[in-house]
This record gives structure tokens, sequence and C-alpha cells, in this order.
């Protein structure tokens, strides 16, 4: 009786996951987020140890060095189909951050460092929210730390490749139907290695074209932390603790973007993002003790996606240069297999910002992005639970950069 | 300064984050009208659970379930429970009375220690339990939840039944009255029906002894389908729109399923023990074999059939050959077999299970053939009336043909994990009635083309373990 009561209970047989919202964040230089998030075909100095190492082989300045951090204040809300029942998140604020520096070796050499977060969220449902099996709530962190080479093959030609290496860390709590307040709570922390290569084309004195690879990371999660809370009587053949193994990807990038300097002060840029989601296909957890009961794989059967941006910056005086973008993000999820655990909708946004330059050399990037909530209906089929969402983020951004 | 206004007006509109909201669901009544909301039923509408009548069982029945969900469609007033005022509650085994059961830990005759049902409060005395049971609630009607325990549908047409039933002489309105009687005092202008289980539920529990099928044929009050007809009629008296739920097939219900058919298992090790069993046997077959029968009685290293009773074996009169057998995979073993006789008592072994516990396939047979002419009969009543069917037994059929999930809960039909039924192996726990209670919803939204919201699922408990 005991056997069969326990080996049908703990088939944890759905979505034990994970981080949210096409979990990429973008937000990787404030005068790029002022210009819808494209960076690509732009030579903004250091931030393209990010966007595209190849554009720091045609820095013009010396050493470039810029800092700054976004915080994206955002709130999902849900209504559960064909019922009255609606939450919504209560998230607290997520913030990005990066540094970057670049200098000049010579002529042809440039090397960087950068430190980034293009990888995070967090959302936390109410604990007794309508999809508490589902998940209640998860934090994401990744940071990667990247040097960086570039090399100006020509005048008009830059090459540029940074090894990444990327930690993160990651923590979920998801309830369970043993009682009203079981549940499990997972934490753990991966590491591993990646790679970001460039080129920069200056094809003529208005027109750069860009195209920057950042290849997949695969976070492995290796000996995390499981805490079970369950009624007594289980622990007896569930140990409340337990130790876990997962891994997420970080997903390959591929832009294309260009930039065309209208006049002395209009600069415009279009990019194209292709994010190779599909190698989000399910989500694998296995357990150290009792993985015959524990262990699950839980389907996403992500889609590679890809967002068009655009951009436009102008220099008012040599005091002031404002900004303006936008983009589309359409959702990488599946209608069918879309879970709370991460509401990534189809999104679009729009940013601004601008750079005030105090003193020659200075200058203090301010950025602002709003995205426009789209609502749809979903559902994650192998829990039968679905629902209306709809989101919201705004993500002001404040950043410094020092060059010489 | 200019800049200094337009730094200080982003950092505002940084902190503005506009909330997302949604407003998808419009309730709507459609074509039903329910200001008045009664339901008629069996122990499953009273809210009867885990063995017992009890307080917060009958608060969260799917019908206590539905009447709050009718409020944003129009319903109106208290829904009014007979409530038992106890939360340990009272039920019946036997000529006893019982509380409830929960799960706890019990030890059995080889002193191994396992989670089971137990009962909550083994200290309540009979009496307290009689006067429980029997102090009369009538004065706080008229009560909107018909539903009583252990009623057919034949009963609940029956003047005088609170005298036979004491679950519906706690709160009826004269001695004399019959459930349907009942209704007059409400007036409902929207009703539930989910009857008839008890109707085939007696004969299975009885292991086919002890009470019979009620035939489909024959007058209101004895056959099925007359009596079925004129208690849906009772009810459209002043209802112009209702819901009706046919039952589950037993072959669903964990009573009639967790205790396998072959439940004794031997290892290689074992076979001197077989052996003796065997040449215990041995005169049993010869004499099968001499009068011509096909039954044999066999042990071998693996799983092992029970050897139970079956009054119905043909064998010739006078032939000094018991009527006893090995069970078929099609036969059933009842959850109400007393366990240590069968893991220290020799049952099914060297004794015979007695025919009260097992189901045999004639017997099987005679309550699939009722529970498909009922169900036949209500489907038919429903279409008649214009009322919204509910396929209580498809979900049923398919929580125990692989599962069914509702906001990540996996609801089976297995005893106390399967999340539907209760440690009785037999009623609702919460989360079964409000799944339940989803069901009647969608049935009744579909007929009347209302827009009755439904529950969420993890709003509710399963079985709650120690």
């Amino acid at each position: 009786m005991k056997k069969t009561l326990l080996s049908i209970m703990f088939i944890l047989g759905s979505s034990l996951m994970l981080w949210a919202g096409g979990y990429q964040v973008r937000l990787q230089g404030n005068k790029n987020t002022g210009m819808g998030l494209t960076g690509v075909g732009l030579n903004l100095g250091s931030s393209s140890v990010f966007f595209n190492p190849g554009a720091l082989a045609m820095m013009q300045q010396k050493a470039d060095f810029s800092l700054g951090a976004s915080m994206i204040l955002s709130n999902v809300a849900f209504e559960k189909s064909g019922t009255d029942y609606r939450s919504e998140t209560e998230s607290k604020p997520g913030t990005p951050f990066y540094a970057y520096g670049a200098g000049k070796i010579n002529d042809r050499w440039t090397v960087g460092l950068g430190v980034y977060t293009p990888f995070g969220s967090s959302t936390t449902w109410p604990d007794d929210w309508a999809g508490k099996l589902l998940i209640k709530n998860i934090s994401l962190q990744a940071i990667f730390f990247q040097p960086t080479v570039a090399f100006k093959v020509t005048d008009k030609i830059g090459i540029g490749a940074g090894f990444v290496y990327a930690t993160g860390k990651v923590s979920i709590e998801r309830g369970l139907n043993y009682s009203p307040t079981s549940q499990v709570a997972l934490e753990g922390s991966a590491g591993n290695i990646g790679f970001n290569a460039g080129v920069y084309f200056q094809a003529t004195e208005k027109l750069a074209i860009g195209v920057d690879y950042r290849s997949k990371v695969m976070m492995e999660v290796s000996g995390g932390t499981a805490t079970f809370t369950l009624p007594e009587s289980l622990y007896n053949t569930l140990p409340e603790k337990n130790e876990f193994d997962a891994e997420l990807p970080l997903p390959a990038n591929l832009d294309i973007g260009l930039s065309f300097k209208a006049s002395e002060k209009l600069t415009l840029a279009l990019e194209l993002n292709w994010v190779m989601w599909s190698a989000y296909d399910s989500l694998k957890f296995t357990f150290k003790e009792k993985g015959e009961l524990l262990n699950s794989s839980n389907p996403r059967k992500y889609k590679d996606n890809f967002i068009p941006r655009i951009g436009a910056s102008y220099l008012v005086n040599d005091k002031l240069c404002v900004r303006l973008g936008g983009y589309y993000d359409p959702t990488p999820t599946d209608e069918e297999y879309f879970t709370p655990e991460t509401v990534s909708l189809n999104t679009a946004a729009f940013t601004f910002g601008l750079s005030y330059m105090p003193v020659k050399n200075l200058s203090i990037d301010i950025s602002y992005l709003q995205t426009i909530g789209l609502q749809s209906e979903r559902s994650y089929k192998p829990d039968q639970f679905s629902g209306y969402y709809k989101t919201s983020a705004s993500i002001p951004g404040l950043g410094i950069s020092y060059q010489f | 300064m200019k800049y200094r206004i337009l730094f200080i007006a982003l950092v505002f509109i940084g902190f503005w984050s506009c909330k997302p909201e949604l407003n998808e669901f419009e309730a709507k009544k459609g074509s039903a009208d329910f200001t008045t909301f009664v339901a008629g039923g069996n122990s499953l509408t009273a809210g009867f659970t885990d063995g017992a009548l009890y307080k917060s069982a009958q608060e969260q029945s799917y019908v206590a379930i539905l009447a709050k969900q009718f409020e944003s469609v129009g319903r109106q007033g208290a829904f009014n429970i007979p409530m038992i005022n106890s939360e340990d509650g009272v039920g019946t085994r036997g000529p006893a009375l019982v509380t409830k059961m929960k799960m706890g830990f019990s030890t059995d005759c080889n002193g191994n220690t396992s989670l089971a049902p137990v009962m909550a409060n083994p200290a309540v005395s009979q009496a307290e339990l009689f006067q429980l049971l029997t102090t009369s609630v009538a004065a706080t009607g008229p009560f909107h939840n018909l539903g009583v325990p252990g009623a057919k549908v034949t009963h609940l047409l029956a003047p005088g039944y609170g005298q036979l039933n004491p679950f519906y002489g706690r709160f009826m309105s004269s001695p004399t009255s019959s459930v349907v009687q009942e209704l007059a005092a409400t007036q409902p202008s929207f009703f539930t029906l989910w009857i008839g289980n008890n109707d085939v539920l007696g004969y299975a529990i009885g292991g086919g002894l002890g009470d019979v099928i009620t035939p489909v044929e024959g007058a209101p009050g004895q056959g099925f389908a007359a009596s079925y007809e004129a208690v849906v009629a009772s009810f459209k008296q002043t209802a112009t729109a209702g819901a009706v739920a046919n039952i589950p097939d037993i072959t669903s219900i964990p009573y009639f399923r967790t205790v396998p058919y072959n439940p004794v298992v031997f290892a290689e090790k074992d076979s001197l023990l077989i052996n003796f069993i065997n040449s215990q046997y041995a005169a049993y077959n010869a004499g099968m074999q001499s009068v011509g029968l096909p039954y044999r009685i066999n042990f071998a290293v693996g799983a092992n059939a029970l050897v139970i009773e079956d009054n119905s074996m043909p064998i010739p009169e006078g032939v000094p050959i018991p009527k006893i057998r090995q069970m078929t995979n099609e036969e059933l073993v009842l959850l109400s077999i007393p366990q240590d006789s069968l893991k220290c008592g020799g049952w099914g072994v060297a004794k015979a299970v007695p025919d009260q516990f097992i189901l045999t396939q004639g017997e099987v047979a005679n309550i699939k053939t009722a529970v498909s002419a009922f169900n036949q009969v209500i489907a038919y009543t429903a279409q008649t009336h214009n009322l919204a069917l509910v396929d209580v037994n498809a979900f049923m059929q398919q929580a125990a043909t692989g599962g069914v999930k509702f906001d990540g809960v996996t609801f089976t039909a297995n005893f106390v994990t399967g999340n539907i039924f209760s440690t009785d192996g037999i009623h609702l726990t919460p989360q079964g009635n409000a799944v339940v209670a989803n069901y009647f919803i969608d049935a009744i939204n579909a007929k009347y083309n209302a827009s009755v919201p439904k529950v969420v699922i993890t709003d509710f408990s399963a079985v709650i373990l120690p």
C-alpha cells in the first residue's frame, strides 16, 4: 500500500522550471538601449565588446570605458480560462548591468573586457495562486565575463572575438499537491564557456554593416540543492534534502545590422537578431536520490525567433545627444507549452534615451524602454493549465561612459 | 536647466510602471434562471466522504461549490445545507456508527507499519454518534441540498423514507414526507440531480449479496426509469433548467480496483510451500475432473489468484466438493476485505475468501449492464426534459485509464493517491468535488449558453496526509 502510494505520488510529471521572459536581456549598453537595443552595425565605443567585437577594432578613441545598469519594472497579469480568477506577479525589479573597457594597443589591435548580464529574470507569483503546481517563483542570474581582442584588417574591415565565461545562479519554488503547503525549492549554480565573434565593415563613409555571432552557452546545474517541504509521513520515502542536476541553454544569437549616417547629426540603425531558441526543447531534472520517482522531462518546445530593430540618434549639440528606437520581439514559446515560469508573449517596445556630456570625454547615458502590453490566451498542455496573460515592463537605465 | 527637468521627468517615468490588467471573463446566465438552486442526490451530493458526513466536507460538496459559482449568475440567498455540527462526523459501517477516517499509521499482523486510513476519532461513543445522526435539524430548513447518503432513485419518492434512513430523517420536514416533497418549500428555479449510484452500488458493495440492483422497468418507486422520470418531473414543477449527471462504472472506483485478484506472490524458494498447498487441493482437483468441471486450484511461483467462495458454481447435488475456486482477472476484490486475514489468516490460499468480499464475473456483468442501462435512462431523461447532461462516467473512465490533469493535478482512479477519491475509496475529495463541479459547469454553460465561472482546482485539497 505504502509503496504504491508513493510511487504514484512522486512522479513529478511536469514543469519544474525555470526562468522567465524568453529570458534573454539585451540591456547591455544604455546608448544602445535608447536606440531600440541596436548595436551590431554601430560603433558606440566599448559596448561593442557585447554587440560586435569587430566594431571594437574601428574604435576612434584610444580607450573607452562604460558602466551602467537598468531597472526592469515588470508585471504579469493572469486570468484563468473559464473562470473569474485573476492573479498577478509580485516581481521584484531586475537589475541587469554592464561594465566594459577597451583600449588600443596599436593602430591595428584593440583589447577589451566586458562583464555583463545577457540572461536573467525573476518572477514571483503569490504562494497560493492557481498555477502554484507549475511555478511559485523563479529567479535566474547569469553573468558573462568576456576578454576580447579586435583586429583592424583594413581601414574598412574590423574583426573581433571574445572568450565567454558564464556563471549563473538559479532558484525555483514549485508547489506539490500533497498538502496545501507542500513544495520543492531548487537552488543551484552553473558555469560554462562560449564565445562572441563579429565583423564590422565600413562600406562607405556613411554606411556600416555588422555581423555578430554569440554562441550558445549550456548552463549546467550540477549538485543543486533540492529541499522538499512535505507532510511528515512522506519523508520516510522522500528525503527532505536532495540534490539535482539540470541544464538550461542560453541560446546562440546571430545578429546582422547596419548603420547609416544620414547627416552629420543623425544616425539611423537597422538590425535583425536571429535568436536560436529551438535549443530549448525540454527541461530535464535528474535527482540524486529517488530519481526513479522524481526525475522529469518537461517539454518547452521553443522555436527560433527573429527580432527586427530600428533606432536613431541625433546630436543636438556638443553636450546633448537624443535617441529613439523600437523593436518587435515575437515569442519563442509554443502556444500549447507555455508555462507561467516564462511569461514571454509577443512584445513590441519603444525606447528613447539621451546622453549628456557635461565635460569633454564624459557622457551620462540615460535610457528608457517601455513594452506595449499584448495579451494572449496560452496553455501548458501537459498540466492542463490555461489562461490569459498580459505583460508590461518599464525599464529605466542609467550609465556613464568615459573616453580619451 | 532644461536638461535637468528632462532628466527628472525620465526618472519619474521610470518608476511609473503601468500595471497590466485583464478582464476577459464575463459571467452570463444564458437561458437558465439560477435564482433558486436546489440539489438532489445521494451521499456524493450530501458531501459525505471519508466514510462519514462531516462539516467541512458538506461545505465543499460539488453542489456547495456550484451554489457559490452560481452567485455571479443570479443565485439569491443562502444555500442551505442540513449541517452536521461535527468535524469528526458520522457514518455507518455495518450495524455500527463511526466517525470519518483520515490517513494515519496502522500496523498489520506482520508488524509492518504503513500509511493507511484510520478512524479520525475512535474515542467518540456509539451513543454520541447516534445522537449526532438522529438529532433533527429540520427547524433550520428548508434546505437546498437534498442529498441523502444511501438514497436510491426509488427512495427519493418514498413517503416516510426518513424513518428508514436517519440521514434523511435528521432533516425531513415531516415523518411522512418524501425527499421530493421537500421541494415545495424552496420552489427551485434551477436544479442538479446526481442519483442512481446506490441503485447498483448497494449490490456491488455487498459483493453481490444482501442488496438487489434496482430493475430498470417498473412503476415509480420500484423501477429505475419511471422513478428517475418522476424525480426529474418533481424538480421540473418549478425549475426551468437543470443538470443531471450519469453514474460511473464501478471499475473506475478505487473501492473495487485497489486489491488485485492475484495478490499471493511466491518466489522460487517457496517451492516446498507451494507443493504443500497444491497437495491440499489435489482431492479438489481430482473431484472436479471426475464430475467434468474445468475448475482447478493450482499455485505456482509468481502472482497467484485468490481462492474464493462462489455459491453459483454448478457442482452437481450431493457431490462433496466445496464451492470454491480461484479468481479470474475479470473479477474484483472489494476494499472492505480484511487485510490481516489476507496477509496472515491464510485467506485466498488455505481458506476461500467469503463471497461478500468478491464480485464474480457474473456479478460484474450484472453491474455493468445496470450501469449502462441506468446511464441510458439518465441521458434519455436529460434529452426529453432539455437538461444539461454531465458525463461523470466518461471523466472517471478517463481517470481510470491513464489519468486526467487539471491545473497540474493528476486525477486517477487510484486509492488515496488518485486525488479524486477519499479514504473510503468511493466518495470524493474536495479536489474531486471541484473537478465534478467544473464538469457540471461545462455542461450547464454549453446547454444554456451561459458563462458560469469554473473553480480553481488548487483551491481545494486532496487526501490530507499526516
